[in-house]
């Protein structure tokens, strides 16, 4: 089944896993499972339904943005990355 | 011709990225505010008891002079206000800052002046580094806007991950102002070294109504850095 994977800054919703399995066939769907399984984390990914602005979704290397969005379709072996943007590196 | 870079912070990024450009022939100006504190040393290897209470950005230069490169530090914020003034001369320019506002500012300036940039960042076990150029999707296109970003303020970062994260930008910041465009574009996100050495590379299109994208040159070609008197 398709797999979600974790960025290590939401991990502490997941127990510490880095990749959820998840039943579904669009990424809509699989988010909505991901906060099903994980509460709280959906929150951290979106707003009003749409995917935060510092937040990029990615179904294997591609943007769901050139997929159809949320309504990316996902298969058995696809993987899907959430990437947030960081900072650090530098402070104290 | 000389080619010059800008490197943004001069901590944990700034340090391993400022020493790997050190001999490669690039001038560098590298800007942080910021002294050495005892808090820093474990993770800022450029730096020793010695340094401590003195301008990051200062011993730094020191370093790469002392590494047979050519180099200026300013101790202050790089800021878009100053941009023109710091950064006007450079081919290249590199956040390592820990500030998002900073990484924005830095990206929407070099898209704005037609400059190749990189933009690097690392927290806990994992960080990013994205690789700019004109005629690409920006790093606004990527993330709209800062927020809700964690910082290794709050959440840490190993040292060895700085150092690792750090070198990967200096060597993709070495390709892009060669002309390498192997990256341009591109994300590589490394989410926890402990497990997974090989980064993630993703792309994404540029944004429709990216304003940051808006405001690049129409050239598709990097526009030529302004070159005040050479050999200051
Ligand atoms: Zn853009």
């Amino acid at each position: 089944m398709p797999s979600i994977r974790i960025p290590s800054a939401l991990r502490t919703f997941t127990k510490g896993a880095a990749d959820i399995e998840i039943t579904a066939t669009t990424v809509r769907d699989a988010l909505s499972e991901l906060e099903r399984l994980h509460p709280g984390i959906g929150a951290r990914l979106m707003t009003d339904g749409t995917v935060k602005p510092f937040i990029r979704i990615f179904v294997g290397a591609d943007d769901i943005g050139e997929l159809g969005g949320l309504d990316a379709k996902v298969s058995e072996r696809d993987e899907i990355s959430i990437i947030p943007a960081i900072a650090g590196g530098s402070g104290a | 011709m000389t080619l010059r870079a800008t490197i943004v912070g001069a901590g944990g990024l700034g340090g391993p990225i400022s020493l790997g450009l050190a001999r490669t022939g690039i001038e560098l100006t590298i800007i942080d505010p910021d002294v050495v504190e005892l808090s820093n040393l474990h993770r800022q290897i450029q730096f020793t008891a010695v340094d401590l209470g003195a301008p990051k950005a200062a011993r730094l230069a020191g370093s790469v002079v002392a590494h047979g490169g050519v180099a200026r530090g300013i101790v202050a914020d790089w800021t878009l206000a100053r941009a023109d003034e710091i950064s006007g001369d450079a081919d290249l320019i590199i956040d390592a800052s820990d500030d998002p506002e900073t990484k924005f500012a830095v990206a929407d300036w070099a898209v704005a002046n037609g400059r190749r940039y990189v933009i690097a960042a690392a927290l806990r076990y994992g960080g990013n580094v994205m690789a700019g150029a004109p005629g690409v999707a920006c790093y606004r296109c990527l993330f709209e806007e800062p927020a809700e970003v964690p910082s290794c303020a709050d959440a840490g970062v190993l040292g060895p991950v700085v150092g690792a994260i750090g070198s990967v930008a200096a060597a993709i910041a070495l390709g892009l102002v060669h002309g390498d465009r192997t990256y341009a574009g591109a994300l590589l996100a490394f989410d926890d070294l402990r497990k997974v050495a090989e980064p993630r590379v993703v792309r994404y299109a540029p944004r429709p109504g990216c304003p940051a994208c808006a405001r690049a040159p129409i050239s598709p070609l990097a526009a030529p850095p302004v070159r005040v008197a050479e050999g200051n």
